[in-house]
């Protein structure tokens, strides 16, 4: 056993070292993983995910089931397809899935246990007893079931990349270029995409094409791609897989940047393509088929078109003396390939009855003098770790073979998969024995093997014919074979067994373990619908999807249910088409892009003065201000509350929703939007209100700022702002197109300060000292407009902490100055900066409802005791309907009130529930009666003790009751006194004089 | 993501648009004139059929103006596009559109990819 | 005008202009109010752009009209210009001068650059020169005007450190 290097042009000549589970090994650049590891005589690489059995390469491309490495040196990125990742010196590499060693692993006792792990074997088994799931059964498959290991943390740098574009051709194999060709120097923007670092698909992986007009393949390859590279219509992405075909066609594909090269962690490593195109043209191939047989998962066995890629694709021989077995007329080229380098196959072993064999072949096998078996068939195979006895069926006799490869070729598939993405209807075909794409449901189009078409004769006719409604030139080409011309097979899916033992069993899943006794019990057991087989098996749903098995297991079950395969039909194809990382997905939506972040123009202030930030919807606002750096934050919301109730504090509320409402309608609009009643309202005062949805229940809440009856000016919440101005537009649209009114959005426009305290009208009267701010000239809800600077402010007299307080408007240009001009005018009167938490604190204080804590959706104005807020007189209003439904006017709804604890020193944490009993028992067997629960908590600094809002069924009637409030991670609740919830000022004293 | 044809600003990506649900719902006239029940049916209950269903879309992150479409919910194919204050199309127009990519059942998703 | 990027194929620079968003029904007499008011015919056709030196008036929308004013001026002058619109109880002005921040594109490779951050079809049959239109860049919405040799782009102020982020980070990462 063993491998020859073979001259090649993809393969550099320069030698490279890599490290494979420690062992230090050569290998050229270009080489994969698989190919590399073919040419050190590797061919054991990994443990299967099941039964943990030795495994090795069984393929040579995407298709791969069992070559699954782990590369150690790219942040231990696990289940990599060694048939696909490209070595690269200092490269280290670990197999999967083993402990202690790949050569020695314990967990392969599975295989002898296997009886019991057969198909539904975890719906059957882990059942009972309660608890033993989560603490015996999950930590133990996760142990010995499984893939890789997961990757270590690092910051991924892939980046998106978006695509407008006419035409995009999948593959760039010989239908691929010979389409692309057509479109050389045209109209058409066109995109050509290429999975593999070289362009010509068949022509670089076989021998099977001889020439091309007279010159060879690998000639007219690169003249083709000098002749799009030179065409400036035409991009090529190569190392490009399209994992994804949406509808419309948007395709998404993922590129590797690093394809053979270390990673750079300064530079952008993966691309992700998101394609809009008008035309798909699918040329993506087909993909070999394997034969079930016994042990048919031995290291050692391989697809007989991938053994030939090795040979053409990586200039390595992987085996000199292999066997081959087929049923088909694909493998001639790899008999030929063989030859022409001085090499024979062991035997030649072919299911097809001596007559259906083409005569080429024949004399071929023949002059060449190669040992050959037709109307034969593998039986199985045997050997330690690796192939080493091949036994074959000849009729009703039996001999083995020695060999350490076996090269097999059930036949090929169409590569349906992005074409039933694209929701593209497939037929059987008798012929090939497959599926290929029949009716396509989008602009899609398919070309060359995967339309099932294999006859490299017919392949110009069949492009120029289905393309023959773009106007391009005509493709004419002279392409001469190594094959024959007319594709023949005879189906195979699975040989008879004759030996029996534990060990020796029929894959239909390599990736999964499944093996054809599986899938027959599962149909005795009643799983003959092909959609529930498979998940009840698990066949086909492995990270290859099944690529090389799953149209078998297909033809299986159709013969075990004496099916039609058309009538079984096939599974969902769902993209991905091959796994792609998650870092791929995200792109820069990561670490500080995660969710693009709104700053005022106070920002750099905040953070020059210790702000600590909070996020509001996706606005930076101070949460709290430090004083030093070792105040907690309980510590500086108890400062900045209580020296704002005895000096003053501003607060910057910038991020506040603002909208501009004009129009000879504007108080028709206002009056249908809100609860309020704006008709009697004076103009140049405000009102807060309230925003309701059709079903009665709290949107949002602000200030209304009246112009004129054709002018307003309102404020919402920081983060319901976008949906108040969406909603707004909304009606105004669909249901009162008859209203002359337009909304603009003037959040930006504006800083906006809100400054208050008793100490705020002195202070205000140094920053503005042309401006009379006494209670007689600017009284509580009103605003005026000011000239300032080169601009203009508005200032609004107003307050939602319950002290005396303003609320002033300014360009963001001007902002930050007049900030700190505030700063330096109310330093004498001890004015200090504070955030949101203490904002919520002294709002609580006041028992002011903040939209979002107190209500959550379910509360209506009646549910707050804010009846004085709804126009009772108005004809309507959105919501006003829903507020005399029998479940909006129950009395015993949750109602607004507030808590105190009986006990000072007893701090309630909001999210609690509200309770009747005192202690909750140890094992809570029957319901506990609810009443409500705490909305908003608070260590009130001044009123030194702890205060609570909350929302109790029926809690109008319940004033001075005492209830309990549960505790978290304690049985013994907090008794608390219901009250009213204005704890500060209830005759407002403050906030008018 | 699909595309979607906004009638004022022409074909742009579904990541521009939000779906407002069915179309052709209109706020009764008078509220406090129905019974809870009619109110209720308003507010509550809308449409979700399988097959062509008459949708409103927003333009959401462009021109913000809302519009009516005509979509098959079991292909995703959108069959007409048209202004709010324009006229419901007949149910008839689309007779030879409706069709799904595997020609399924009214009820349930089954498994035909396969053309038969 | 401050540098945000400049490399080979894209510069993009950051500039201060003043901005009014004029809501209004497009009719004649919508048309002469704002001629008489700032000289300039609005333009009449969806997504259409006028401009020259001096300023660029873009239709947004069936409803919606932004004129950009690129030369220095007076804060007070703008709002003395928005009110005497705002007089007409048909029209809404806003004054958007400080709210918005405006971003010029450059270079030979501009829309590769910027379909590496917006899904938006820049070729120029479906998006030709003096027009605009109002989609979303770095999942931020914005307007992006079309002038032949650049690309005016313009979002919310409040997004200005995060879009500077975004233009550099793109620029660096191929």
């Amino acid at each position: 056993m063993t491998a020859i290097n073979n001259e090649c042009p993809y393969i550099s000549k320069n030698k490279i070292n890599f490290t494979f589970d420690g062992k230090n090994l050569p290998a050229y650049e270009g080489d994969t993983i698989a190919s590399a590891l073919l040419r050190n005589n590797i061919r054991l690489v990994g443990r299967s995910f099941k039964y943990h059995r030795p495994r090795g390469i069984y393929t040579c491309g995407i298709e791969e089931p069992n070559a699954l490495v782990q590369i150690l040196s790219e942040h231990n990125e696990p289940n990599t397809r060694a048939t696909i990742k490209r070595v690269y010196d200092g490269m280290e590499i670990s197999s999967q899935n083993r402990w202690p060693s790949l050569k020695f692993d314990l967990g392969a006792i599975n295989n002898i246990l296997s009886p019991i792990f057969s198909a539904g074997f975890y719906y059957k088994t882990f059942m009972g007893p309660k608890g033993f799931w989560k603490n015996i059964y999950e930590p133990l498959i996760r142990k010995s079931a499984g893939l890789g290991k997961p990757p270590k943390n690092f910051r991924s740098k892939s980046i998106h990349q978006y695509h407008n574009t006419d035409i995009v051709i999948i593959g760039g194999g010989l239908s691929g270029l010979i389409t692309a060709r057509k479109f050389v120097n045209t109209k058409y923007k066109v995109l050509l995409i290429e999975q593999d670092s070289f362009l010509g698909g068949i022509l670089k992986n076989s021998n099977k094409v001889d020439s091309i007009n007279g010159i060879s393949p690998l000639e007219w390859i690169k003249e083709t791609e000098e002749l799009l590279s030179d065409s400036k219509n035409i991009t090529i992405l190569k190392n490009t897989l399209v994992t994804t075909y949406n509808f419309t066609n948007h395709l998404v594909a993922l590129e590797d940047k690093y394809s053979g090269r270390k990673i750079d962690l300064k530079k952008s490593e993966l691309t992700l393509h998101k394609i809009r195109t008008s035309l798909t043209i699918l040329s993506n191939g087909h993909i070999e088929r394997f034969i079930s047989f016994r042990n048919n998962d031995l290291p050692g066995v391989m697809l007989a078109s991938s053994f030939e890629k090795y040979i053409h694709r990586y200039g390595v021989i992987p085996e000199s003396k292999p066997v081959i077995f087929t049923n088909n007329s694909s493998t001639f080229s790899l008999l030929k390939s063989m030859t022409s380098l001085g090499y024979k196959p062991e035997a030649y072993i072919d299911s097809r009855k001596k007559d259906e064999i083409e005569t080429e072949i024949k004399k071929f096998l023949k002059n060449n003098n190669i040992t050959s078996y037709f109307d034969s068939e593998v039986e199985g195979c045997d050997g330690n770790k690796k192939v080493e006895k091949i036994t074959i069926r000849n009729g009703k006799n039996y001999f083995k073979l020695n060999s350490s490869m076996l090269c097999v070729s059930g036949g090929f598939n169409p590569d349906i998969h992005l074409f039933t993405q694209s929701k593209g209807l497939v037929k059987w075909d008798k012929l090939i024995a497959s599926f290929k794409p029949d009716t396509s449901f989008q602009r899609t189009l398919t070309l060359g093997s995967v339309s099932g078409n294999y006859n490299f004769k017919k392949l110009c006719d069949e492009i120029n014919q289905k393309l023959s409604f773009l106007k391009t030139k005509k493709a004419n080409l002279e392409i001469k074979c190594n094959v024959t011309n007319k594709f023949s097979l005879r189906e195979l899916w699975e040989t008879k067994k004759k030996k029996n033992s534990n060990w020796s069993k029929s894959f239909i899943d390599l990736h999964n373990d499944v093996t054809i006794n599986d899938l027959k019990q599962a149909i005795t057991e009643g799983f003959d619908r092909i959609e529930h087989l498979k998940r009840y098996t698990t066949n086909s749903m492995g990270t290859d999807q099944g690529k090389i098995s799953s149209i078998n297991s297909l033809a299986l079950v159709s013969k075990l249910l004496k099916k039609e395969i058309a009538e079984v039909g096939t599974t969902t194809y769902r993209p991905p088409y091959a796994p792609l990382s998650f870092a791929a997905i995200a792109g820069r939506s990561t670490y500080e892009f995660y969710d693009p972040e709104r700053k005022t123009s106070i920002h750099s202030w905040h953070l020059e003065n210790n702000a600590v930030f909070e996020d509001v919807g996706q606005w930076k606002r101070p949460w709290y201000f430090k004083a030093n750096n070792d105040e907690t934050m309980h510590q500086a919301v108890q400062r900045e509350s209580k020296m704002l109730r005895q000096g003053a504090g501003i607060l910057d509320g910038s991020t506040l929703g603002k909208i501009e409402i004009k129009g000879r309608d504007a108080l028709e609009f206002m009056n249908l939007m809100y609860t309020n009643a704006f008709t009697k309202m004076k103009p140049m005062t405000s009102r807060y209100a309230l925003m309701l949805g059709e079903d009665g229940m709290i949107k949002d809440d602000g200030i209304i700022c009246k112009i004129s009856d054709q002018h307003f000016i309102a404020t919402t919440t920081s983060s319901g702002a976008p949906k108040v101005l969406a909603d707004m537009e909304e009606y105004l649209q669909t249901e009162w197109p008859h209203l002359q009114v337009y909304l603009n959005s003037i959040t930006e426009q504006f800083s906006t300060f809100n400054i208050s305290g008793p100490k705020t009208r002195d202070i205000m009267a140094r920053v503005f000292p042309h401006i009379d701010f006494s209670n007689e000239a600017f009284p509580f809800m009103t605003f005026k407009n000011f000239d300032y600077q080169d601009t203009k402010i508005r200032i609004m007299r107003a307050s939602f902490t319950g002290e005396l307080g303003y609320e002033i408007y300014i360009p963001p240009k001007y902002g930050l100055e007049l900030w700190e001009k505030i700063f330096s005018c109310g330093k004498v009167f001890n004015l200090i900066p504070y955030g949101t938490e203490t904002m919520h604190l002294l709002r609580a204080e006041k028992g002011y409802i903040v939209v979002g804590q107190e209500t959550d959706g379910t509360v209506t104005p009646l549910d707050l005791n804010y009846n004085w807020m709804i126009g009772k007189n108005k004809k309507d209003f959105i919501g006003k309907r829903s507020l005399s439904r029998p479940d909006t006017a129950r009395n015993d709804r949750k109602q607004l009130v507030g808590l105190l604890p009986i006990n000072q020193s007893d701090m309630i944490e909001e999210g609690q529930h509200i309770v009747e009993i005192n202690k909750l028992p140890n094992k809570i067997k029957n319901p506990i009666k609810y009443l409500g629960h705490v909305s908003s908590s608070y260590h009130s600094p001044n009123l030194n003790k702890s205060i609570g809002l909350a929302m109790i069924k029926g809690g109008n009637n319940l004033l001075g009751q005492r209830f309990f409030v549960t505790v978290s991670g304690n049985t013994k609740n907090i008794p608390v006194e219901i009250v009213n919830p204005v704890f500060i000022d209830p005759e407002n004293k403050r906030l008018t004089s | 993501m699909i595309l979607i044809k906004c009638p004022y600003c022409g074909e742009r990506d579904q990541s521009e648009f939000a779906n407002g649900g069915e179309a052709h719902v209109v706020r009764p006239k008078n509220p406090e004139s129905l019974s809870d029940k009619d109110w209720g049916e308003y507010v509550f209950y809308r449409n979700n059929p399988k097959g062509i269903f008459y949708e409103r879309w927003v333009h959401s992150h462009g021109c913000k103006k809302w519009f009516n479409v005509v979509r098959n919910t079991s292909t995703d194919q959108i069959l007409k596009v048209y202004k709010v204050n324009e006229k419901r199309p007949d149910l008839t127009e689309f007779e030879n559109t409706l069709k799904s990519p595997s020609g399924e059942p009214s009820v349930g998703s089954g498994n035909f990819a396969v053309k038969k | 005008m401050s540098k945000i990027v400049s490399i080979s194929g894209i510069q993009v620079t950051q500039k201060d202009f003043h901005q009014i968003i004029i809501r209004g029904n497009g009719s004649e007499k919508f048309n002469n109010i704002i001629e008489e008011k700032t000289s300039i015919k609005p333009p009449s056709i969806n997504l259409e752009i006028k401009y020259d030196s001096n300023y660029l008036f873009g239709k947004n929308s069936p409803d919606q009209w932004s004129l950009i004013l690129t030369g220095k001026k007076n804060h007070n002058q703008i709002l003395n210009l928005v009110s005497s619109i705002n007089v007409n109880e048909d029209l809404l002005a806003s004054d958007y001068s400080y709210g918005q921040v405006y971003f010029e594109i450059h270079g030979e490779n501009k829309d590769e650059f910027l379909n590496k951050l917006t899904h938006f079809d820049l070729r120029e049959e479906k998006f030709p020169k003096g027009t605009m239109a109002q989609t979303i860049l770095a999942r931020v919405d914005c307007s992006i005007y079309n002038l032949g040799n650049k690309y005016l782009i313009t979002c919310n102020k409040s997004f200005e450190d995060y879009f500077q982020k975004r233009f550099k980070d793109s620029a660096n990462l191929n």
